[in-house]
């Protein structure tokens, strides 16, 4: 709301994000832990005295220098482009409270530059003494300056009491310093593994390409090992809410895991396989299996620890969406678009509903949110849903789902966005909702208010039949302990009464006996995160018999998913749909 | 007239003195090296196209050199880069959105030209004719870089543009069209080529003892470069000043103390520069130009603070007290400084036994 917003709807600012920093970090990992393996892979060649070693050394420091020092680098400077295009505002107070960790890390930067470039067009010119000293001048450098920008990037994820008193050190030290210092080294260690051994591949000499795939295959696999081990670490100090996100809550990460488990498996097929057991096994493309591993590895890890901070790009301090944790409140009562700089409708009106709802996804949703574009396209998210079934979803979404930010803003602004979402968007009928005082009308209007965004009235028909308008009251009290993804009614008596005798068919239903139709029970419950092609093919080769049990335990099928809500006549609408699916039909 | 759209800055650990002090040091090595880059490969190409024993030995001479310079480049731009953010980020930061389609180009096309240099280094010969036409590439996508920098750096201080954001959401905003961003970006290109001239003569001077010929040639061709694209900037340089807002220009002609007596500084630098280079003295017109340079970034900071002052001065910043890292980075500075001055020891001794074997 303090800076612009870069808008392009189809990519979106988190996938610039993710694909230069993912490639980035396995380079500059490389760059860490590459400065070790050239000291001691240069050592193994004195020690064995062997030149064939030591020109395997050199041509590796050739390839490492034209990695680290053009892609590294320089992607290094494209996160910090690209950090400050998204986020500025995340940008901007992380580089004024940290800019002379940020600046100490600079230092450590020209001196790895400087190491690198005078060990790499020195080797064989310096006596061997001052060159491997050289080489620990670059590795201390680089190591340095992982340090240095694990403290900044840990405050991020694991804020602690800097959350509170900005204090630099408080932050630097973070909970999650340490673990992740020393799996973070081990990783890089891992990779610089891993490129020896692609640096292996390609050499002639049979003899020297199996010392040092096997060399580096011992490499990567010890320090795999302790990467693991630091890793349950690292798990284990992150707060309440992050943990339950890595453990399968975040479906962002839910889906990344398998890919990085998958490397990790792989990864050690290979070193095994293909380097200690038959080192000979080493091939080209052998290696560049063992790249890909290591890179989805990586990415996986890296991945999860963006998606764990969610909904904050600060835990803590500030949400993906630069608000600021301490400003919701302010906005709640004054309004955001009064607030937000760079918007052109400054108050919500009938003329101007979904120009300023479109500002609102624009400042709001559009940090996490492509329009129609792969990754997390808010038009496939919403297209089941209806105007009041969102004004109703948006008010609630952060506790609904942890890991979005909540909305900030007034009734009308939460209103101006759904609009913008349901009629700009979609093209849906957007009409307030019912403005009834009192007698018939006013139960269907809290109904789609309050009820409308998880359940259609069909959904519900029969639910509450012979249960009293007083009993309907009770349960509307404690909707909370029914379910936890339901909050307890928070109306008036009067609408307690009102919404009671709605839901008992006291007040005139237009189609008390209408059957309950699982697609509509589908589009209410499920497609937030599944379309049906999707859905159809989870539920391929089911009995419609387990496509019912399926139904009573979604939350121990997957631990992202949240159990299922609606009626035992629902789940039976439900699972003759996924069932015709299954079928062919719908 | 609209109001103008600023962000509020954010808090900052320590008087913006500091910062200033860090962000006039670290600029003038950023530049020195971006110059010793632009100009070093522009005299390379034409060295290289012109053929010659001696003309290609110095090409080759520079093309060694050029991966080593691009890496500090780089490198001594993210310092002056931090500080500037420190100071101006609320102007930056909306800058480079404003135009963040271009500004996020520049980390792809510096890779591609990175590894340009790299290649017409390590290929020199194998690449024959080839050779010029690679370094004319990286050649151009520097420029275009620089083009893009000229541009943000115009856009943050004239934020009576940033309403344009509301027609260039995808960031696509450019200043170019600006009056005084041509003669502005032409001023320091010009000054670029210049200066990598001395560059030039410099790194001939390094061979002179086993190679006085090539010393000779660079020395002529490097003073010569200076003293022409010198002569030129003059005169661009006095179009740039007339295209600035008559108040901002006024800055330097009497209505600011400091800003004048530092434009004059900056006429005597030019002077002593020009008759260094006329008289073929390479020393005298070296520090004469690391003089301008130095105060050409002063000039720059005076200029910046004029365009803004309406809207903010830095001693708006808030400062929440925070002094022990700003101390820890002093520290690490000395303790870099050491270490790289070990390094240039070090191959300094190889490269004495090298000569001395070579004679």
């Amino acid at each position: 709301m303090n800076y612009p917003v870069w808008f392009l709807p189809e990519t979106g600012g988190g996938f610039l994000i993710a694909l230069i920093s993912i490639l980035h970090v396995f380079v500059s990992h490389f760059a860490v832990g590459g400065g070790l393996y050239l000291i001691y892979a240069e050592k193994k060649g004195l020690k064995e005295n062997s030149q064939a070693i030591l020109d395997f050394t050199k041509r590796h420091a050739r390839f490492f220098l034209l990695v680290t020092m053009v892609f590294g680098s320089i992607s290094g400077v494209g996160i910090w482009f690209i950090i400050a295009l998204v986020n500025p505002a995340a940008t901007s107070f992380l580089i004024h409270n940290f800019v002379f960790g940020w600046a100490a890390e600079w230092v450590f930067f020209t001196v790895e530059i400087a190491a690198a470039f005078v060990y790499f067009y020195m080797f064989g010119r310096m006596d061997s003494k001052t060159h491997l000293q050289v080489g620990w001048l670059y590795f201390i450098a680089a190591w340095m300056s992982l340090f240095l920008i694990n403290g900044i990037i840990g405050v991020m994820l694991t804020p602690g009491s800097w959350a509170e008193n900005l204090d630099f050190w408080a932050g630097f030290f973070n909970p999650s310093f340490f673990p992740s210092l020393v799996f973070r080294t081990f990783i890089a260690l891992m990779i610089a593994a891993c490129y020896g051994y692609l640096s292996a591949s390609f050499t002639a000499d049979r003899d020297v390409r199996i010392a040092m795939t096997r060399f580096s295959a011992k490499w990567a696999l010890v320090t795999l090992f302790i990467a693991i081990v630091s890793g349950f670490w690292y798990l284990s100090v992150l707060p309440g809410q992050s943990h339950s996100l890595v453990m399968g809550k975040s479906p962002t990460i839910a889906a990344v895991l398998p890919w990085g488990a998958g490397g990790l498996l792989s990864l050690l097929v290979v070193m095994l396989g293909a380097g200690i057991i038959r080192p000979s096994l080493n091939l080209k493309p052998v290696a560049g299996i063992a790249m890909v591993s290591a890179l989805l590895v990586m990415g996986g890890f890296e991945w999860t620890r963006e998606a764990a901070r969610r909904p904050y790009v600060i835990n803590e301090v500030m949400y993906s969406n630069s608000i600021f944790k301490k400003d919701v409140a302010d906005l709640n009562q004054n309004g955001y678009l009064r607030t937000a700089l760079w918007v052109q409708n400054k108050e919500v009106s009938e003329e101007n509903l979904i120009d300023a709802g479109e500002e609102l996804f624009l400042n709001q949703c559009y940090s996490c949110h492509t329009l129609g574009g792969r990754n997390n396209d808010i038009v496939m998210a919403t297209s089941n849903m209806s105007y009041r079934a969102l004004v109703s979803y948006i008010g609630k979404i952060h506790e609904l789902r942890y890991f979005m930010p909540p909305f900030a803003g007034t009734e009308q602004e939460k209103s101006a966005l759904a609009a913008y979402i349901a009629g700009g968007l979609h093209g849906k009928d957007v009409q307030k909702p019912q403005q009834v005082d009192s007698g018939t009308g006013k139960g269907v209007a809290l109904f789609e208010e309050k009820c409308s965004s998880c359940h259609a009235p069909e959904d519900l028909a029969g639910a509450f039949d012979g249960v009293e308008s007083d009993e309907i009251v009770g349960m509307l009290k404690t909707l909370d302990e029914i379910s936890d993804e339901m909050e307890a009614f928070g109306g008036s008596e009067e609408e307690h009464k009102q919404l009671a005798a709605y839901l008992s068919g006291q007040e005139e239903k237009e189609e008390p006996e209408k059957v309950i139709d699982g697609k509509a029970v589908f589009n209410t419950h499920c497609t937030m995160c599944h379309n049906e092609s999707g859905i159809r093919w989870k539920v391929s080769n089911r009995e419609r018999q387990e496509i019912f049990t399926m139904l009573g335990k979604l939350d121990q099928l997957q631990r992202a998913m949240p159990p299922f809500r609606g009626t035992a006549e629902e789940r039976e609408a439900l699972a003759d749909f996924l069932n015709a699916l299954n079928q062919g039909g719908q | 007239m609209d109001p103008l759209i600023i962000p509020q800055p954010d808090t900052i650990p320590v008087s913006w003195g500091w910062f200033q002090f860090l962000l006039l040091v670290t600029f003038p090595l950023h530049l020195l090296a971006m110059n010793a880059m632009l100009g070093g490969l522009a005299i390379c190409i034409i060295q290289h196209l012109k053929g010659g024993t001696v003309q290609k030995q110095l090409a080759h001479r520079i093309a060694i050199a050029l991966p080593l310079v691009i890496a500090f480049v780089v490198n001594f731009g993210v310092a002056p880069l931090l500080f500037v953010q420190v100071l101006y980020g609320q102007f930056l930061y909306t800058s480079s959105v404003l135009m963040g389609a271009f500004w996020i180009l520049i980390v792809p096309v510096l890779i591609v030209a990175y590894y340009g240099a790299y290649l017409y280094d390590f290929r020199f010969a194998r690449l024959g004719s080839a050779g010029p036409i690679v370094a004319a590439v990286v050649f151009f996508l520097l420029v275009v870089i620089g083009f893009f920098f000229s541009n943000n750096m115009l856009l943050m201080a004239t934020p009576e543009q940033f309403g344009e954001y509301f027609s260039h959401q995808s960031g696509t905003l450019l200043s170019f069209g600006q009056p005084s961003f041509w003669p502005r970006f032409l001023h320091m290109l010009f000054g670029a080529l210049a200066v990598g001239g001395l560059f030039v003569a410099l790194l001939g001077r390094f061979r002179k003892s086993i190679k006085p010929d090539l010393a000779k040639h660079a020395e002529q061709v490097g003073l010569s470069t200076f003293l022409f694209l010198t002569s030129v900037n003059v005169m661009i340089g006095i179009w740039y000043l007339l295209s600035l807002p008559k108040e901002l220009m006024m800055l330097f002609m009497g209505n600011n103390v400091g800003a004048t007596i530092t434009f004059c500084a900056a006429l005597l630098l030019v002077v002593g520069a020009l008759v260094g280079a006329v008289k073929r003295k390479f020393w005298l017109t070296f520090y004469h130009a690391l003089g301008l340079v130095v105060v050409m970034t002063f000039l720059r900071s005076y200029l910046r603070s004029a365009y803004l002052k309406d809207v903010f001065t830095l001693n708006e910043l808030e400062v929440v007290p925070q002094y022990s890292p700003m101390i820890f980075f002093f520290v690490t500075l000395v303790g870099g400084i050491v270490c790289i001055v070990w390094l240039i020891k070090k191959t300094k001794n190889v490269f004495t036994m090298e000569l001395e074997r070579e004679r």
